[in-house]
């Protein structure tokens, strides 16, 4: 950085590497090489994570409402507790060793994804704003660069004081990032399913978020 | 700039690109607060990779070497303060010499020939200076749209995973005529376009090389493993 004589120092632009779209043919060994299913921790394993577990269910559609097939989610989430694990989260929460939060799923042709994993906990951000639970979203597919967004839980009280869905001013377009519970009773221990229309372009549009640094 | 701060960025549509033009939100993106903007971006367990994943001319190790020019494709991976991106994901996969990709996708509407050599996809790790060197075949060029003659140039696709940073481009090579008529380059801020092709420099056991540094816009913390290990 190069002060000017007033002292004004301007702004360096870091020569960043543009985006592109993924395309069609992100190798299916990456996907199966990731996480699918953040419940079982391996097959055959009795381990589970802490927490109640959850089965998310997405259909992803385009602006002429189709589905949009082989769509690559990346999920990220707090465990049960609220704590990501990630080298920047240090809160006192604790980890859970049967979670790590990550996991990569691709839409069928029909455009949705089922994913298995537990309710994440809420967790303090900044000045005692509490983030409702949530799971966050990067979205990649054949005609758009990345996008992310973050999803919440229509039967959570917290929803009403999260910084980050409140930050939608219009509550018709805040409702389009909270999934319906499906499932209205159930016995202990079972998984609730929660459904969520992702719509990428037009009327009924999703919102999504600008994470580049400001 | 106040609005640059409360209000995100609008996409761009490619054009000519109807996967574009039917998926791209049309809205303005939603930023998040600052005071709710934590940095806890997604943060994969690391795959324990095999040896020769960044070794896309052969299927296997000791496996016939695949038909086409093999390139050498390397460089650096740094932050938005230009501090090495160490031990984090890179995702590479690319056509192959007659411009056809392994994937089931390509078979419908590509004829081009399948390499029994070459699957085309690879992964590794960058070093503790951000370094990542990865050896592949110069894929060919293929038609994306024959109706209005649409020609994808060689390209490679980058995938860059890890902490606090999340990227997907694709590298482009220099002296393409194909590189100035296609769309998905042509959406790149020109003043950007430089920073998508990769840089000749001396080959390395005949092969030509390709220097494609990368910057991301995130600000990387190197993970160490004892954050991660006391769950």
């Amino acid at each position: 950085m190069r002060p000017v004589k007033d002292g004004y120092t301007p702004p360096v632009r870091p020569p960043f590497t543009p985006e592109a779209t993924i395309g069609p043919f992100y190798p299916g060994a990456f996907v199966a090489d990731m996480p699918q299913d953040l419940w079982t921790v391996a097959p055959l394993v009795a381990h589970h994570p802490q927490g109640r577990p959850i089965v998310f269910t997405a259909r992803f559609s385009d602006g002429p409402g189709r589905p949009v097939p082989s769509l690559i989610v990346e999920f990220w989430q707090a465990n049960a507790h609220g704590r990501y694990r990630h080298p920047n989260d240090r809160s006192n929460a604790p980890l859970d060793p049967q979670f790590d939060g990550f996991a990569r799923l691709r839409t069928a042709d029909d455009g949705t994804l089922r994913f298995s994993t537990i309710r994440p906990g809420a967790h303090p951000v900044g000045a005692g704003l509490i983030r409702a639970p949530h799971l966050r979203l990067t979205v990649f597919a054949s005609g758009i660069d990345r996008l992310t967004t973050q999803v919440f839980f229509d039967d959570e009280a917290l929803n009403a004081s999260d910084p980050v869905l409140n930050s939608i001013a219009d509550p018709h377009i805040r409702a389009r990032l909270v999934a319906t519970r499906r499932t209205p009773v159930t016995e202990p221990g079972a998984a609730i399913e929660y459904a969520l229309d992702v719509v990428l372009r037009g009327d009924a549009e999703t919102p999504f978020f600008d994470d580049w640094l400001p | 700039m106040k609005d640059q701060r409360s209000a995100g960025r609008v996409l761009s549509v490619v054009l000519n690109d109807r996967e574009s033009e039917a998926r791209t939100p049309s809205t303005r993106l939603y930023r998040i607060p600052d005071d709710a903007h934590d940095p806890f971006t997604p943060h994969p367990p690391g795959p324990a990779l095999r040896p020769g994943e960044n070794d896309l001319t052969r299927i296997a190790p000791g496996r016939p070497r695949a038909a086409g020019e093999g390139v050498v494709i390397e460089g650096r991976i740094v932050d938005a303060d230009l501090r090495p991106v160490r031990r984090t994901l890179v995702e590479i996969w690319n056509a192959n010499a007659h411009g056809r990709y392994s994937h089931v996708i390509d078979a419908g509407r590509n004829d081009a020939p399948l390499d029994p050599h070459f699957y085309g996809f690879g992964r590794l790790l960058t070093d503790d200076d951000g370094r990542y060197s990865v050896r592949t075949i110069k894929p060919g060029a293929y038609i994306a749209r024959r109706d209005i003659d649409w020609w994808r140039p060689p390209h490679v696709h980058f995938s860059v995973v890890g902490s606090g940073v999340r990227l997907v481009t694709q590298m482009y090579f220099p002296e393409e005529p194909l590189n100035e008529k296609d769309y998905i380059f042509l959406v790149v801020p020109e003043q950007d376009r430089p920073r998508v092709i990769g840089r000749p420099d001396a080959p390395l056991a005949g092969d030509r090389v390709f220097r494609f540094d990368i910057v991301l816009r995130g600000r990387f913390q190197t993970p160490l493993d004892a954050d991660l290990d006391h769950g």
